[in-house]
């Protein structure tokens, strides 16, 4: 759905937020399940893998972040700071990688407003859904994950 | 941060990087197993897609109307009279109203350019998170709707249909920072290349140094061998400004696209290309100004009562 500045993307978002409660290596299969996902979207402008390869990258690092430190896996707060700047950090590779692999991105200022406006509205869609994946999450892997 | 990582976690990343390496790979080289995954992925979506659209509409309007309380103030202050059942009524077919008439406008515009359309309902908006600006229609192969088809609203150009599906189709808008279409300004032979911004606002590269653009100047659509991906003749908006660098090669110019891309509800695809060329019969003509009558009165001395005389 599009908002005003961009929008939000919840494939993206509960990748994110899953992986930061996850090991590295679950944050990267988390990252690598959810990359095909979107690459399989029909409004993905890439080949296929490219969302993937982002999306590998991205949960991996977010989940070595936050793995083995109960400051961040323990506040709600540093997660979803985290997960925001994942999105933005995501996207901003993914422009790059774009741009490397020979596809038109529009005006820069165009991307910035888009990053922005989707970094915002994942600081507002991020809560919402954080206790909801910290629930699954602890249902799959067991109590010891829930914030 | 206390994660040292090992030769299992290692393995398993790079086996996931080359993973997605090998299908970037495939799919550059145009391996048709990726396409067919895409497209039947697309398939099995588009009735969740409708239900998802069926779903999210009361927020998506609540969104609209807080985005455009200025323009709905006045309408809001005057349902303020009716009583409660009229304006519940009138709420309800608000959205159906819209349509007719945007679908009303569409078919005028296809009718006057000679195009045969097929009338499609917009049943999603792409998101913009990749940078990609989309639309997905309700009508597919089934109805005759096929890739590189024009899509038209009412005021002109949407864009292009992208990839065609059984029921549904996704339609690259005029907006999308990877659309081109090559333009002809109206009452003129001059050519140009029109890019979409991922804004309303398109740029325009003239192809000849000798030509001139001014501000106000309509684009038409040049028009494509057998009318795919675009028919000649559709508007496509209009010249807001122009860039004169001293060391270009070629006048540059700002362009307003004539269609709003966030309002879209009712688009036509164009499924044949007309018999022949409407050239400028589709310019949009500009707003006329409504004449104000002015009221003189000429009073005379000594007459009894002064004498009227209106003009405008």
């Amino acid at each position: 759905m599009r908002l005003p500045a961009g929008s939000f993307n919840l494939i993206l978002i509960f990748a994110l937020i899953w992986s930061a409660l996850s090991t590295p290596e679950i944050g990267a299969l988390t990252g690598f399940g959810a990359g095909i996902m979107m690459d399989l979207s029909q409004t993905s402008p890439g080949p296929m893998g490219h969302w993937t390869l982002v999306m590998i990258f991205a949960c991996y690092v977010v989940a070595f972040l936050g793995y083995g430190d109960d400051n961040v896996r323990g506040n709600p707060i540093n997660i979803i700071l985290l997960t925001v700047v994942g999105v933005a950090s995501a996207q901003s590779v993914f422009l790059l990688l774009g741009f490397l692999l020979g596809q038109a991105i529009g005006s820069f200022q165009q991307a910035l407003l888009v990053i922005a406006g989707t970094a915002f509205w994942t600081l507002i869609i991020s809560p919402l859904i954080l206790k909801a994946v910290s629930f699954i999450h602890s249902a799959v892997f067991g109590m010891h994950s829930r914030i | 941060m206390r994660y040292g990582g090992d030769n299992r976690g290692r393995l398993l990343i790079i086996i996931l990087v080359v993973t997605s390496l090998l299908l970037i790979t495939l799919d550059l080289r145009g391996v048709r197993v990726i396409d067919g995954l895409r497209t039947g992925t697309q398939t099995a979506l588009t009735p969740v897609q409708r239900l998802g659209s069926w779903a999210v509409s009361p927020f998506r309007n609540f969104l609209s109307d807080v985005t455009h309380l200025g323009r709905t103030r006045n309408e809001i202050e005057k349902l303020k009279d009716d009583n409660d059942q009229l304006r519940l009524a009138l709420q309800n077919r608000e959205v159906a109203d819209i349509q007719l008439k945007q679908l009303k406008k569409v078919l005028d515009l296809a009718g006057n350019g000679g195009y045969k359309v097929v009338a499609a309902k917009v049943i999603s908006q792409g998101s913009s998170t990749s940078f990609t600006q989309t639309i997905t229609i309700d009508a597919g192969t089934t109805s005759g709707v096929f890739t590189n088809m024009t899509v038209l609203s009412g005021y002109g150009l949407v864009g292009v249909v992208k990839y065609a599906y059984a029921n549904s189709a996704l339609v690259q808008l005029a907006s999308d920072p990877a659309f081109k279409i090559g333009a002809r300004i109206a009452r003129s032979e001059q050519i140009a290349i029109l890019s979409g911004q991922g804004t309303r606002k398109g740029l325009l590269q003239l192809l000849d140094n000798s030509s001139e653009i001014k501000k106000g100047d309509v684009l038409l659509a040049r028009g494509s061998q057998k009318g795919r991906p675009f028919v000649p003749g559709v508007p496509i908006g209009e010249v807001i400004s122009v860039s004169n660098s001293p060391g270009a090669l070629t006048e540059t110019a700002e362009v307003k696209f004539y269609t709003n891309f966030s309002t879209l509800g009712v688009v036509a695809v164009v499924v044949s290309e007309p018999r022949s060329d409407p050239r400028d019969a589709l310019v949009p003509s500009k707003p006329q100004p409504t004449p104000i009558p002015t009221v003189t009165i000429y009073a005379t001395p000594g007459a009894d009562t002064p004498s009227p005389a209106a003009t405008n």
